[in-house]
């Protein structure tokens, strides 16, 4: 069975109805969302309500955690202090418009969803800010998914969409317990299991260098994933940026479609909320 | 190169540390003694052993401390831990534990235990409580490799020293690799990463420490009070 997974919304209508149509237009009926209904964008309850009329299954992003927990990410939420201080005014701004229905539902939004082996978080199975990007360390990545308990895992959150697959893993290790250096000691190896991670992206707020919505339809049966790009009315949403007095620089980034100069990129980091 | 002590798990034993600190009187080339957390705990008063680490007495060595588990759940209690309280030791032994943790050392060391760190890199060496993951991360032989392989990865050290299983262990990884493909919107990347050599050391608890040799890579698994069966094999 074919199913959608969607993350990063961010407060743009025009960008969720786009990919909705899109999925609606190949028949699939499953949908996932990974999170970050709001934030950045100007239309935070027009997107939490479509969400919510349509009933898709959605577990808690970054902003939905801290728009209502209040901002008390690590540094490592934002790639910089510039971004820092433009993300505190969008948070302010949409922790004034939201309404207190809304508030609640993403309040109470799950950390994860699982169906079977599929496990479906916004940032990583360890955090809602933590950055599983395409390139971190493949053994740290494996564990990500292992600790986890799942075949295939689901993230968003860097607003790049990408599939990684992890295979033909094995570790050997030398172990003395209770023996100084030099004492006997035992060998072993490890085959590691096949693993995936499926990042789906970003409808509202896209990274990957053009101004299209993403995100990503899965197989279960075949295994295969197309990562979708849609093209919507980027123009709408940019002018109600700016009209409702957001900082403009959402809107420009909306028209080039990445992050200019602010790519997260600590993978590493250990996240010490 | 000088050698460490490393130590851990005392919960208030003073005698304890005060057989270690005989011990290392004895030991040549041992200048730096790391206490890996866990001074405290609940089953005993614990002022004794916390004057003496702040003051330690001539000729012994000044010890480096961090926080453990008991000192997290602590400050926890104690609201040094935003709105988070002892609730993993509440869950797990509860209200009385509680109770006792907080008989157990004087609100006036509050100031000194606030201030400990959660971890020391040297050199190429994280010395932690539990792992680079959080306080509580509990690392021992059976652990996974995989698991032990991240909690090396996010500090990007060779080797780490942990004291949360109270064991004494050594896990080397000493081979291996895995195979990575990417596929995004610009294509199609494969990638090839071999099992770094690296180490985790489990250090023991109360009498039982580590003295470790960077200059040779070379550790020792001791119990304090048998100092003259330093090689001795197997005290587990
Ligand atoms: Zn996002
Ligand atoms: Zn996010």
């Amino acid at each position: 069975m074919a199913h959608a997974v969607i993350s990063c919304l961010h407060a743009n209508h025009a960008a969720l109805e786009a990919v909705l149509a899109d999925i609606d237009q190949q028949g699939i009926d499953t949908i996932t969302c990974l999170g970050d209904l709001v934030g950045y964008g100007p239309q935070p309850n027009e997107v939490v309500e479509l969400i919510r009329q349509r009933a898709i299954p959605t577990c808690q992003g970054c902003w939905d955690e801290d728009i209502i927990e209040g901002l008390n990410a690590c540094d490592c939420s934002y790639p910089s202090q510039l971004a820092e201080r433009r993300g505190h005014l969008a948070h302010q701004w949409t922790a004034d418009q939201l309404s207190e229905e809304n508030k609640d539902f993403l309040a109470n939004l799950p950390m994860s969803l699982r169906r079977d082996r599929l496990l479906f978080v916004h940032g990583s199975p360890n955090s809602q800010h933590e950055y599983l990007l395409p390139n971190m360390d493949a053994f740290a990545a494996l564990e990500r998914v292992e600790t986890a308990e799942a075949d295939t895992l689901f993230c968003g959150h860097t607003h790049h969409p990408y599939v990684r697959e992890l295979r033909d893993g094995s570790i050997r290790v030398r172990v003395q317990e209770g023996v100084a250096s030099g004492g006997p000691s035992e060998e072993r190896e490890i085959n590691l299991p096949v693993r995936r991670i499926i990042n789906a992206g970003s409808v509202g707020e896209p990274r990957h260098g053009n101004t299209n919505a993403t995100y990503v339809i899965h197989d279960e049966q075949t295994g295969t994933v197309e990562i979708r790009e849609v093209a919507y009315d980027v123009e709408r949403t940019c002018r109600a940026i700016v009209e409702s007095g957001l900082p403009a620089i959402f809107a420009w980034r909306l028209r080039h479609g990445f992050e200019y100069a602010e790519r997260a990129d600590d993978a590493s980091h250990v996240c010490e909320r | 190169m000088a050698r460490w002590a490393l130590i851990s798990g005392l919960r208030g034993d003073l005698e304890a540390y005060e057989a270690i600190q005989e011990d290392l009187r004895h030991t040549r080339r041992v200048d730096t003694l790391f206490v890996l957390g866990d001074v405290i705990g609940p089953a005993r008063n614990c002022d004794a052993l916390l004057s003496r680490l702040q003051q330690p007495r001539r000729g012994e060595l000044r010890p480096q401390c961090l926080y453990g588990w008991w000192e997290d759940q602590l400050l926890a209690e104690r609201g040094y831990r935003g709105g988070r309280r002892a609730d993993a030791l509440r869950l797990s032994q509860g209200e009385t534990a509680v109770d006792a943790l907080l008989q157990a050392v004087d609100p006036g060391h509050m100031g000194w235990l606030a201030e400990l760190q959660f971890g020391f890199i040297e050199l190429d060496c994280a010395l932690l409580h539990g792992s680079s993951a959080t306080v509580e991360d509990s690392l021992g032989p059976d652990s996974s490799p995989l698991l032990l392989l991240d909690r090396l990865t996010r500090m990007e050290v060779n080797r780490l020293f942990t004291a949360r299983s109270g064991q004494q262990f050594s896990i080397e990884l000493t081979g291996g690799g895995i195979e990575s493909q990417v596929r995004d919107l610009e294509g199609q990347r494969h990638q090839q990463q071999s099992v770094p050599k690296r180490q985790v050391i489990g250090i023991g608890a109360g009498v039982h420490y580590t003295i470790y040799d960077p200059g040779t890579d070379r550790f020792d698994f001791l119990a304090a009070g048998s100092r003259s069966q330093e090689r001795a094999r197997g005290f587990a």
